[in-house]
């Protein structure tokens, strides 16, 4: 077997995530289990920055929805091999969200999408699917102590429900931060609507997020 | 506030833009359907399941509203998810404004195979379809048949994220999927045509799942564009007069490639939502009829103030489209939409939409 | 005849001269907030937006009278109590939280509002500078004497106390009658006399509650002491909206003064022939589709019954505007109130 560095391996790891090459990432994190490279730092160093990558091509319109689909495949793939075998102690999550498509809408691209870049941006995720029940998105808030709630919502009839769900949310606890996004949405509207923030796609929401989560600190 | 008089019927302001002429006024369309039955009492599911209630809802909200009739139909005629085996239900509750996927036909690459031509008389919705035309024909409107275009008939199939995988790694089982969405298409609007006649038909199509917000100009290249042009094709052998495309949402990348050389008779009617600009539509798109393209969340959530001075806007630039303008929402009207936004845009066509 | 602007219409309606159509009046409330997307507490909390929603409906739906402020619990918080505003699924108006009167002691207590900072008049005072500023009729509403006092100590307690201890009864009815005088000549002072169209809506007079013979002995004299002070004050026309099933007491009302002419607006309880036959002589008559009509019915059926009442209404002496016969419901189908509209289009013309 050709000796290979850390730096390089990750480097490939990285490399095989942004050619959403599934089988690739699949074999190199099991690599860098046998040669004894930290698994958080596989997946740290080598699949998230490989989505940040990902991200950057979408934001210059080479990638479109496609491949960031398999980009998160492949993502995925990498993450199964690795996570089992991440410390507890050494995983520092960067938040804990709460997502899901609201009540009335099944559109769940966009919120798949979102869920990768905060997987990627390691935050602890509870995701609720689509066509959540508002009450369920309390309960979760409840049950997980999350720090960022995110919505989304592709419709015009389903976008009525946001604001009942952030009255809610915030009724339940008050400084949640509540993040929505969806193709009828706007800064506006989510103003409107009583939300702390709008993401106007995957890409940017993680940004969003932690601007937000540090403001509130 | 007096609303000035209208010196054309609707059906002679169609006729004017279809030959190049100005009419007496801009048209005001509003592909609209659960907003009619809630206008008149009804439910949102009504608009689907109920053909004769749709209708009359449709034609009562058309008078109230002063909407001409483009396009009027009740819902989609064909239904990839449905038409091809799988299952949709009925929206219910209050956030809910379309039909539901509850079960796919094709959920794994061995499904694609399976696919048999749906009969096209007789499945999903078309028998429903079928009966709102026959209100339109015998009341001397339009008969519109109502489709989605082949790419994204093809990816409601499988599932628009299983379709997006399988345009990167599996091209066939694509092209399987839109050859037999094709199809299927083609049969249903024969039926229509056969019934009908084809100066009655008048073919509408949209094209969600093709935005730029899902696909590259290059997968739009590859896959969409050549079953747009083999649909027309077909319409063209078929003997179809007049023709219409809900161009969905943001598709500034696709229309050069559809300027190179437009497949569609012209003129036909293009919509556009509000991320397309109405002036570079007109730009490229000069011998057709532009529609568009207000944006369905201001109607919903914005002030008549914000709907009315949108509609201005749309109007000075629609005015100037060398093809022919009828002003109307980005996309579906909002079920929900106060009533009073609504009428900022009939209110706005009869203050600046009148041709001098 | 020209075609007239609204301004135009009600002006003539009012000075008895001829009109082009028959005018739309509205009552109509929560239904303008739900038509321009506000939630329908606005009507009542929210002057600029009550009139903004009102003006915008109005103008959609060819209501020729302008946006007018008011609601029939109207009382209760002026005199010291607590009403809540609209907010769930099936609230329409305010109502009643708590009565400043829940038994005989608390009669004494109460004073005269400050017709300036009290309850809901603030509200209503900003209102009328807008319908000045608009140009539309500054028309204040409140109940009647007797639904004020109904609404000051809950409608069973004064019915109780109209049989068992009439003098209470009484001074409810002087404190109710002394208070619309006030606020009649507040509106006055600000606005001057030949500006100002009191409304008063009389819904507890109806004789599903009081009988002909506790009318006329009871309300009746406050009623005329009441309008003809306001007449005094030089208003020249009050608007009555005799509600509900009143038919016993028509030949009453008609006793009672309301300027030249007067306003009368009825609920669909009585028949348009009759109102005119006993009011027409002195009132334009206004009314008077059945708003549980306007919510069920098909418009086919909202259609016919327009135009039969239209046709009633024309025949009237002193004129007649077209109306639903009490406050149209937030979930009426907007193609419903477009079919007032589209009667008033077909039927409502005085051309031939």
């Amino acid at each position: 077997m050709k000796e290979v560095t850390k730096a390089e391996l990750l480097k490939e790891i990285h490399d095989s995530v942004v050619e959403f090459d599934e089988e690739k990432t699949t074999e190199l994190c099991e690599k860098a289990l046998e040669i004894g490279i930290p698994p958080y730092d596989a997946i740290m160093d080598g699949l998230a920055l490989g989505m940040d990558a990902v991200g950057s091509l979408y934001e210059q319109k080479e990638y479109f929805v496609p491949e960031l689909l398999l980009c998160s495949d492949a993502m995925y793939a990498g993450l199964d091999i690795l996570r089992p075998h991440v410390k507890v102690d050494e995983h520092q999550t960067a938040g804990k969200i709460v997502m899901g498509v609201v009540e009335g809408d099944i559109h769940d691209i966009g919120k798949s999408l979102v869920k990768t870049m905060f997987e990627a941006a390691g935050w602890d995720i509870c995701d609720l699917g689509k066509d959540v029940k508002l009450g369920k998105f309390v309960e979760a808030l409840k049950d997980t102590g999350a720090d960022v709630v995110a919505i989304s919502a592709l419709m015009t009839t389903s976008m009525m429900a946001m604001p009942k769900v952030i009255g809610m949310l915030k009724a339940e606890k008050p400084d949640v931060i509540v993040l929505v996004g969806g193709a009828p949405l706007t800064e506006d509207i989510a103003q409107q609507y009583g939300a702390d923030g709008y993401a106007k796609d995957a890409i940017s929401a993680v940004q969003v997020a932690k601007n937000l989560l540090k403001k509130a600190a | 506030m007096h609303l000035r008089q209208d010196r054309l019927t609707a059906s002679e302001r169609m006729d004017a833009l279809f030959t190049y002429q100005k009419p007496d006024r801009v048209p005001l369309g509003a592909m609209s359907t659960g907003f009619n039955t809630r206008n008149a009492g009804h439910t949102v599911a009504d608009a689907y399941e109920d053909p004769e209630k749709s209708y009359s809802d449709m034609q009562w909200t058309t008078e109230q509203y002063g909407w001409d009739p483009i396009p009027q139909y009740a819902g989609h005629t064909v239904l990839g998810a449905w038409d091809f085996g799988g299952d949709v239900r009925m929206p219910k509750g209050e956030f809910e404004g379309a039909l539901v996927v509850t079960e796919k036909p094709v959920n794994s690459e061995d499904d694609v195979a399976k696919l048999e031509l749906p009969d096209p008389a007789t499945v999903g919705r078309i028998p429903l379809a079928m009966r709102f035309s026959k209100l339109q024909f015998e009341n001397n409107l339009p008969v519109y048949f109502f489709s989605r275009s082949p790419f994204t008939m093809a990816a409601n199939i499988c599932g628009i994220d299983l379709f997006l995988r399988w345009t990167m790694k599996k091209p066939k089982l694509c092209e399987a999927l839109l050859d037999i969405s094709l199809k299927h298409i083609i049969n249903a609007l024969t039926l229509w045509l056969e019934t009908f006649g084809t100066d009655r038909v008048f073919v509408w199509m949209s094209s969600p799942s093709e935005s730029n917000q899902l696909i590259s100009p290059r997968t739009f290249k590859k896959f969409a564009l050549p079953y747009h042009e083999a649909y027309h094709q077909r319409l063209r052998e078929l003997g179809v007069q007049r023709f219409g495309q809900h161009i969905c949402g943001e598709q500034n990348l696709n229309l050069p490639l559809f300027a190179e050389s437009p497949p569609w008779p012209h003129p036909s009617v293009l919509s556009f939502g509000h991320e397309v600009d109405l002036e570079a539509a007109a730009d490229f798109f000069p011998k057709d009829i532009i529609f568009g393209n207000i944006e369905p969340a201001v109607i919903q959530t914005g002030t008549p103030e914000q709907v009315y001075e949108l509609c201005r806007v749309a109007i000075e630039k629609g005015k100037k489209a060398p093809g022919g303008f009828i002003l109307g929402p980005g996309c579906g009207m909002p079920v929900n939409a106060p009533s009073a936004n609504v009428y900022a845009m009939t209110k706005a066509v009869h203050d600046f939409g009148f041709y001098e | 005849m020209q075609k007239m602007t609204s301004n135009e219409r009600i002006e003539a309606v009012l000075k008895g001269k001829p009109v082009d159509r028959v005018p739309h009046f509205p009552f109509i409330l929560g239904f303008c907030a739900k038509n321009v997307g506000f939630p329908i507490s606005t009507i009542y909390s929210d002057a600029e937006k009550s009139f903004d929603a009102q003006k915008k409906t109005f103008e959609q739906y060819g209501i020729d009278w302008g946006p007018m402020y008011g609601y029939a619990s109207y009382g209760t918080w002026e005199f010291g109590g607590e009403v809540e505003m609209p907010t769930g699924e099936y609230q329409q108006a305010p109502a009643h939280k708590m009565f400043p009167v829940k038994s005989e002691a608390d009669i004494e207590k109460l004073t005269m509002p400050d017709v300036r900072t009290a309850g809901c008049l603030p509200i209503a005072m900003e209102f009328s500078k807008l319908q000045e500023k608009n140009g539309t009729p500054i028309s204040v509403i409140m109940g009647g004497n007797f639904t004020i006092a109904g609404n000051i100590c809950a409608a069973e307690k004064v019915c109780r106390w109209m049989l068992k201890k009439p003098d209470v009864a009484h001074r409810i009815l002087r404190l109710a009658t002394d208070h619309i005088v006030d606020i009649v000549s507040h509106w006055v002072d600000v606005f001057g006399p030949e500006k100002v169209i009191p409304q008063f809506w009389e819904p507890l007079t109806s004789n599903l509650i009081i009988s002909p013979r506790q009318f006329k002995q009871f309300i009746m004299p406050y009623l005329v002491e009441s309008s003809e002070k306001i007449l005094a004050m030089g208003v020249r026309h009050i608007l009555y909206h005799i509600c509900g099933d009143q038919n016993a007491n028509l030949d009453d009302w008609a006793k009672v003064p309301m300027g030249e002419p007067g306003l009368c607006s009825f609920g669909e309880e009585i028949d348009i022939d009759k109102a005119i036959e006993v009011l027409g002589e002195k009132a334009v008559i206004i009314g008077n589709i059945d708003p549980a009509i306007l919510l069920t019915a098909k418009p086919e059926q909202v259609y016919d019954r327009c135009r039969e009442v239209i046709a009633k209404g024309k025949k009237s002496p002193r004129g007649f505007m077209f109306s639903s016969g009490c406050e149209v419901s937030p979930e009426t189908p907007g193609y419903h109130v477009y079919m007032l509209k589209k009667a008033l289009n077909d039927f409502g013309s005085y051309n031939g």
